[in-house]
């Protein structure tokens, strides 16, 4: 068999066929089902977790005044517009009066007819008076009948009575007048508080319900952000904590805040926590109310413990683990979690050890039996 | 070998039946001695390549009789069950063309009879080298045949004719595609390996060149060969 | 005795390899159809296995979430949670959309999953770079066959989403990645309408005078607010205690809740049985088309091979070579035709092919030994014909020429 030409024939079929067969070697085991799967491993760490919370919500106005007249009544005329900064008793705008006016002259009228009213009762009531004080003075001289006394005194009464009645209705009048006269000032819209324009309903013209806002207002200072939490993540929500707001207008712009309070009701059916978040500085330029911010709360900072990476822990037969390499083969290794970080950091409180180390990536779910290959970190652009 | 060459008698071979029948071979009688070579001549469809493919046990005869060495192999009937391996072991074939498998070196073409027989490999090459020893291609025992000469080509064909020492040698046409110088050098090749390893020759042809050299020669024709003396010219 | 067949394919090496080598490449594309129809129903299976359910809890009479759309209250899961064997139960809402981020977009699948501790059943199992979703919104898990990378900003409707970790072979049963998403916002972004529809419906529920009475203030803003209210999921997801067996759960959410529940087993019947079935069925005709034009192709290389030694078979016959041996000639180089082919096929369908196929291209190797018989039958069967026109040479042939 040592001749030349068959030499150099299984030489060609060495060049030729060994690659082949190499790579059809390497290639039924390193690919497929049968290939190792590859995992990256990290080690606990030691250190302490800021835990976090994060929720979403929108920028709304602690307070909202909603100015209206207080009965039906056509707008005259509305004096500011969406946006203009108002003060505190300025008039915003005036209802239409109407016969308000003219019923207002009306009163004036009828105070002045009850005033002469009264001016003739009591007329009556002095001349009434002094009649019952001479027969008195007659029947003490015993030159009048008794009779004609009780007559006079009766009819003393009868005019002081008269004449209370005459002054009770001057009084009826004045305050009908009175009433009207603050009804017609209420035609004006003043502004209750320092505020900001931000809706104008109606316009000039329009007639309005009695209640229906013609003009809004919102105190820019008590902006605050209502964020919903879910309650999932809500623990260890309180007032007071610092908090980070971002707008969705400004992605790059972290403002600090405050949670002003936790609402005592929370949302049954987004399973959510309400929380009002207040800028320690208002913006400028204000944001819009109903503006998207997301709110990050900072919780206070736990003491150090064993920390992984959140994907290392996985379920397997229905409990919570991290699975570990010993000895070139994996355990799964049962752990119980604490607090977790935004960041993707877990507390363990059970079950691990700071420096063991865990799988925290591998290619495909793992299990006990699998072939593992460690590898530092995951090449994805592998099948 | 045990030389007693080969005999023919009464050879006769039908194609078809009834009208179309035709007679092939009517009565050949044919003798050929151990270390004899012998000519078959005749014009095309004269019978020979039949008679050719009756001895060489590939087609069937119709009566007679055949005897190779001291064994009847044909006697209105096959008398060996296993003719491949009659052909294998006791007919040496020699074509036209050489026929080498290309795919073997020259040494595994002729030593291949020799283990298609059953014959350890070492064994086979060693007498395929021998022979090439004797026709004097030794020095192209590793070569493959496409790189060959034609001479040497049929050299090495005439080597595997003879590997497993047939008592007969049947050449069919063994130097057509040769010029004469070397269609005598095959003939004296074969003369030389005749007398060497005692095997009767039959040469097919209708070679003019070559048919002088033989000391005797079948003339067939219509199926029937007439004997007659050749002029035994020598081949120097 | 020599091996007559491969000193035939020695002679001839190059040419033999190089037919080898196309064969193998015919072979390869068979082995990769029959890795994407694997690959189409390890699809169907990853999702159920990555989602980390024993039960699915859909809308009575679909057979959502994935099949068929299913829409139930997302507050029904409290009421699951708490029938007993029930370990723990999530919302979950799926919706197959395009996912933008920056220039192009992304088909993808949108799983909404439930916030909450570690192994929340819908979440990624594993992840392959990142960390999971540690805030209620705006941070999505995605499959790295979305391309995205961690850091990427995705945009998902009108929000944006922040990369934070990357899966692996988590898709939809259509193939599609999964791009995960908390959910609150896959809700958002399932219902969610576009600004345009939003506003004209505003406009729309502001001109019906039903709704819009200037006698009640605040009327139109309620209507407004409860129309663009929304508070379904797709599918509460359940994993049942151990020790519970699944199919009593099952049968007691269906009976008390009033909602069709689907097992594993049964949800893998749905995506792979239905729907997967077509696809499946025609992959599996153009993989039986493929072999027999393989075959064919083996026959006719075969055959040629044959043709082009028929006067070698005939003096090998003449000079006395068994049939057994000529069979063998032939049917030796087939098989190492075929072997050559496999081991080529193999080779390209796992490195050059599978890589390329934009789906998820699964080569098992039982497929592949399935895949080696049948070469290897196929190879043997084909090989027949070369065979009978092999025994038909006549050694008288090589007579007389």
């Amino acid at each position: 068999m040592k001749r030349f030409p068959i030499q150099k024939r299984t030489l060609v079929m060495l060049v030729v066929l060994l690659p082949l067969l190499a790579l059809f070697v390497y290639v039924a085991l390193r690919s497929g089902t049968l290939a190792p799967v590859d995992v990256a491993v990290a080690k606990v760490e030691n250190r302490a977790i800021a835990p976090a919370l994060f929720g979403i919500g929108t920028v709304e106005a602690g307070y909202t005044y909603k100015i209206g007249p207080t009965f039906a009544a056509r707008v005259k005329r509305l004096d500011v517009q969406v946006g203009d900064h108002v003060r505190s008793g300025q008039v915003l705008g005036e209802m239409d009066p109407i016969d308000l006016d003219a019923r207002i002259r009306a009163q004036e009228a009828a105070l002045r007819r009850t005033e002469a009213q009264l001016s003739e009762a009591q007329a009556r009531h002095v001349y009434a008076q002094a009649q019952a004080q001479r027969y008195e003075k007659l029947m003490a001289a015993r030159t009048t009948s008794e009779e004609i006394v009780i007559t006079k005194k009766n009819e003393q009464q009868v005019a002081e009575a008269s004449m209370n009645a005459a002054r009770e209705e001057s009084a009826r009048v004045f305050a009908e007048r009175e009433a009207l006269i603050a009804q017609r000032q209420s035609l004006s819209l003043v502004a209750p508080a320092d505020g900001l324009v931000t809706l104008r309903n109606v316009e000039p013209g329009t007639t309005v319900v009695a209640g229906q806002a013609v003009v809004e207002l919102i105190d820019p200072k008590s902006l605050w952000v209502n964020v919903r939490f879910d309650q999932i993540h809500a623990n260890g929500l309180a007032a007071d904590l610092p908090a980070q707001i971002v707008l969705r207008s400004q992605a790059d712009e972290l403002r600090a805040g405050r949670i002003l309070r936790v609402e005592p009701l929370a949302d049954t059916v987004t399973e959510e926590t309400l929380a009002k978040v207040v800028f320690d500085q208002i913006p400028d330029p204000l944001p819009a109310v109903g503006e998207l911010a997301e709110v990050t709360v900072a919780l206070p900072a736990l003491s150090a413990g064993p920390v992984i990476p959140n994907a290392a822990v996985q379920r397997y037969n229905g409990k919570l683990g991290v699975w570990q390499v010993k000895d070139g083969d994996l355990q799964f290794t049962p752990v119980t979690v604490g607090a977790a970080d935004l960041d993707g950091r877990v507390q363990v409180r059970e079950g691990l050890k700071v420096d063991d180390q865990v799988v925290v990536y591998s290619t495909k779910v793992v299990n006990s039996r699998s072939r593992i290959r460690v590898v530092d970190h995951i090449n994805r652009t592998k099948p | 070998m045990d030389g007693k060459g080969v005999r023919i008698e009464g050879l006769k071979k039908r194609y078809g039946s009834g009208d179309t029948a035709v007679d092939a071979l009517r009565g050949v009688d044919m003798q050929v001695a151990p270390g004899e070579v012998v000519g078959l001549v005749g014009p095309s469809g004269s019978g020979k390549s039949t008679l050719l493919k009756c001895l060489g046990a590939v087609i069937e005869p119709t009566a007679g009789r055949m005897i190779l060495g001291d064994e009847i192999i044909y006697d209105d009937g096959w008398k060996v069950k296993d003719l491949r391996a009659l052909r294998r072991d006791r007919i040496g074939f020699i074509f036209q063309a050489p026929y080498l498998i290309p795919f073997l070196d020259v040494t595994d073409n002729v030593a291949l009879l020799p283990m298609l027989a059953g014959k350890p490999n070492p064994e086979a090459r060693s007498r395929a080298i021998e022979l090439f020893q004797a026709l004097d291609v030794e020095h192209r025992a590793k070569a493959m045949p496409s790189q060959l000469s034609g001479g040497e080509q049929q050299r090495v064909a005439i080597a595997r004719g003879l590997v497993n020492r047939p008592p007969v040698i049947l050449a069919d046409e063994p130097t057509a595609p040769l010029d004469s110088e070397r269609a005598l050098a095959v003939i004296r090749i074969l003369n030389d390996m005749a007398q060497q390893f005692e095997t009767a020759i039959i040469v097919v042809t209708h070679d003019e060149k070559i048919i002088p050299t033989f000391k005797r020669i079948y003339h067939i024709r219509d199926g029937v060969t007439y004997e007659e003396a050749g002029e035994g010219r020598s081949i120097a | 005795m020599i091996s007559l067949a491969g000193r035939d394919i020695m002679h001839s090496l190059g040419k033999f390899v190089l037919t080898g080598m196309g064969l193998g490449l015919l072979i390869g594309v068979t082995l990769s159809m029959a890795g994407i129809y694997r690959g189409l129903v390890d699809d169907g299976k990853a999702l159920l296995e990555n989602s980390g359910a024993d039960l699915w809890v859909v809308q009575q009479d679909t057979i959502g979430p994935y099949a068929e759309a299913s829409s139930i209250y997302s507050d029904v899961w409290r009421g699951i949670r708490s029938m007993p064997g029930v370990a723990r139960a999530a919302n979950a809402t799926y919706f197959t959309m395009q996912v933008r981020q920056g220039e192009r977009d992304v088909r993808a699948m949108v799983a909404g999953i439930t916030a909450g501790e570690l192994g929340t059943p819908g979440w990624p199992p594993h992840l392959i770079a990142g960390r999971q979703i540690t805030r209620g919104h705006y941070e999505a898990v995605a499959d790295f066959a979305t391309g995205f990378k961690i850091g990427d900003r995705l945009q998902i409707r009108r929000n944006y989403y922040t990369v934070v970790g990357l899966t692996r072979r988590m898709v939809s049963s259509g193939g599609d990645p999964i791009v995960f998403i908390p959910l609150k916002d896959a809700q958002e972004a399932q219902f969610l309408k576009d600004n345009d529809a939003i506003w004209q419906q505003r406009h729309r529920t502001a001109a019906n005078q039903a709704f819009n009475r200037p006698q009640v203030p605040g009327l139109l803003d309620a209507v407004i607010a409860s129309q663009s209210t929304n508070s379904y999921v797709n599918a509460v997801l359940v994993q049942v205690e151990p020790g519970h067996d699944v199919d009593a759960v099952a049968e007691s959410i269906r009976r008390w809740k009033r909602l069709t529940v689907y097992t594993r087993s049964q949800m893998e019947e749905i995506l792979v049985g239905k729907m997967i079935a077509t696809s499946a069925k025609q992959i599996g005709m153009f993989l039986a088309i493929l072999s027999l034009v393989s075959a064919a192709i083996v026959a006719f290389i075969i055959y040629t091979l044959t043709l082009g030694k028929i006067r070698e078979i005939a003096v090998l016959k003449l000079i006395g070579t068994k049939n057994r041996t000529i069979v063998g000639l032939i049917m030796q180089q087939a098989i190492a035709l075929g072997v050559i082919g496999f081991v080529v096929g193999k080779i390209t369908a796992t490195l050059v092919m599978a890589p390329i196929f934009p789906k998820y291209v699964l080569l098992q190797p039982f497929d592949s030994i399935i895949g080696f018989v049948v070469v290897m039958v196929i190879c043997m069967l084909s090989s027949i014909i070369s065979i009978r026109a092999a025994m038909k040479v006549d050694p008288a042939e090589a007579i007389g020429g």
